[in-house]
């Protein structure tokens, strides 16, 4: 083997090492909670509960489930619209696992946050809260969300 | 003179199709509706024969509801704000409360206004909302496991008397409930059940051909 491809074979072996070497950090396995694009519907003023909706994405490569979500002026629970037979119910999600390297999309008719007991000084106008979602596995992740009159 | 009869002919047939084409094809669905009398928004007794001559887009829904019915009156929102003007005089957008105890006309009122104040709230007696839904086939039920009492579930301020003489009143329920939306011809007859699935141009189409009719 001459030394030119000795090189080659040096910085082949440095490429994969590279292309390797995130995926190994990354196969820690933890999950890995991203909280995206969430926002929370303006309420009409005589309106005791609106609704919330974003993405929970756990990129990380292990499951982990959602406990709670809190805020100072509202009380949270995460559920889950069901349209059967052309009636809809409202199913509480109490423990939701969000598994490996999967989302959770949260959208109108379908998962939601459900913010009820509204504090109406805060959801008179548009404005912005704090969230706190509390995971089993990652904590707490606080995030400001705008709180704003729908696009549909 | 011969060539000018045919012509006329021809744009007369062509008319002719037009207006076929514009009118509903829509049938009558027997055993879906029916006459009722509720309370309106303003407090006031109304008869379901009060819109005779309209086209009607109905919904039943209730002012708790924080997923579905804003959803549904954002919808509605959209499919009025593409009609002709003309067209939304001739048309009533009606959203009945299942939850008549909760939602009182005036609450009704400052709900239904914030999507658009041309919207009709009905609200009445437990009887009347009972005896509309039954008439449309339509279904409501409280989720037990999910009751609200909403005052206390969350305190930001110190429990105070007056919170206990209020209570009564806002304690609000959740309720499953049917989410079909009724469309009725100017007559009262229901002619066509549809969701918020529904793409809002074809909607828009069924509601234009019932105003033809």
């Amino acid at each position: 083997m001459n030394k030119s491809w000795l090189i080659k074979l040096l910085i082949l072996l440095g490429v994969i090492a590279l292309n390797v070497m995130p995926t190994l950090y990354a196969n820690n396995d933890k999950p890995l909670i991203k909280i995206e694009q969430f926002w929370i519907m303006l309420p009409p003023a005589v309106a005791h509960n609106t609704a919330g909706y974003g993405v929970i994405k756990n990129e990380g490569n292990q499951a982990d489930t959602l406990k709670s979500i809190k805020s100072d002026y509202a009380s949270i629970m995460l559920h889950k619209t069901a349209i059967e037979s052309g009636m809809a119910r409202m199913i509480h999600q109490p423990n939701v696992t969000i598994e490996a390297h999967s989302e959770l999309v949260l959208e109108p008719m379908s998962f939601h946050l459900m913010l009820m007991n509204l504090d109406k000084k805060i959801f008179s106008s548009e404005t912005e809260i704090t969230l706190r979602f509390e995971f089993e596995k990652s904590g707490v992740i606080e995030i400001k969300v705008p709180v704003r009159q729908p696009q549909y | 003179m011969l060539k000018l009869v045919l012509f006329s002919m021809l744009l007369l047939i062509n008319a002719a199709n037009v207006a076929n084409a514009e009118e509903s094809t829509l049938p009558i669905l027997s055993g879906i509706g029916g006459e009722f009398s509720a309370i309106d928004a303003d407090g006031k007794a109304i008869e379901s024969t009060d819109f005779t001559g309209n086209v009607v887009v109905l919904a039943f829904g209730y002012t708790n509801c924080a997923d579905i019915c804003p959803f549904t009156l954002g919808y509605l929102k959209r499919l009025y704000a593409g009609l002709r003007a003309e067209e939304q005089q001739q048309t009533r957008i009606v959203f009945v409360t299942i939850d008549p105890e909760y939602d009182t006309p005036g609450h009704l009122k400052g709900f239904i206004g914030h999507f658009n104040k041309d919207f009709v709230g009905l609200s009445g007696t437990q009887e009347q909302i009972d005896y509309i839904v039954s008439l449309y086939q339509a279904e409501y039920k409280p989720l037990s496991v999910l009751e609200i009492p909403t005052q206390n579930i969350r305190r930001v301020n110190p429990k105070l008397f007056a919170d206990e003489q209020e209570a009564k009143e806002d304690k609000a329920s959740l309720f499953s409930h049917t989410v079909t939306l009724y469309l009725l011809d100017k007559e009262g007859y229901t002619r066509s059940l549809e969701y918020t699935g529904t793409p809002v141009n074809e909607f828009i189409e069924k509601i234009r051909g019932l105003i033809n009719e």
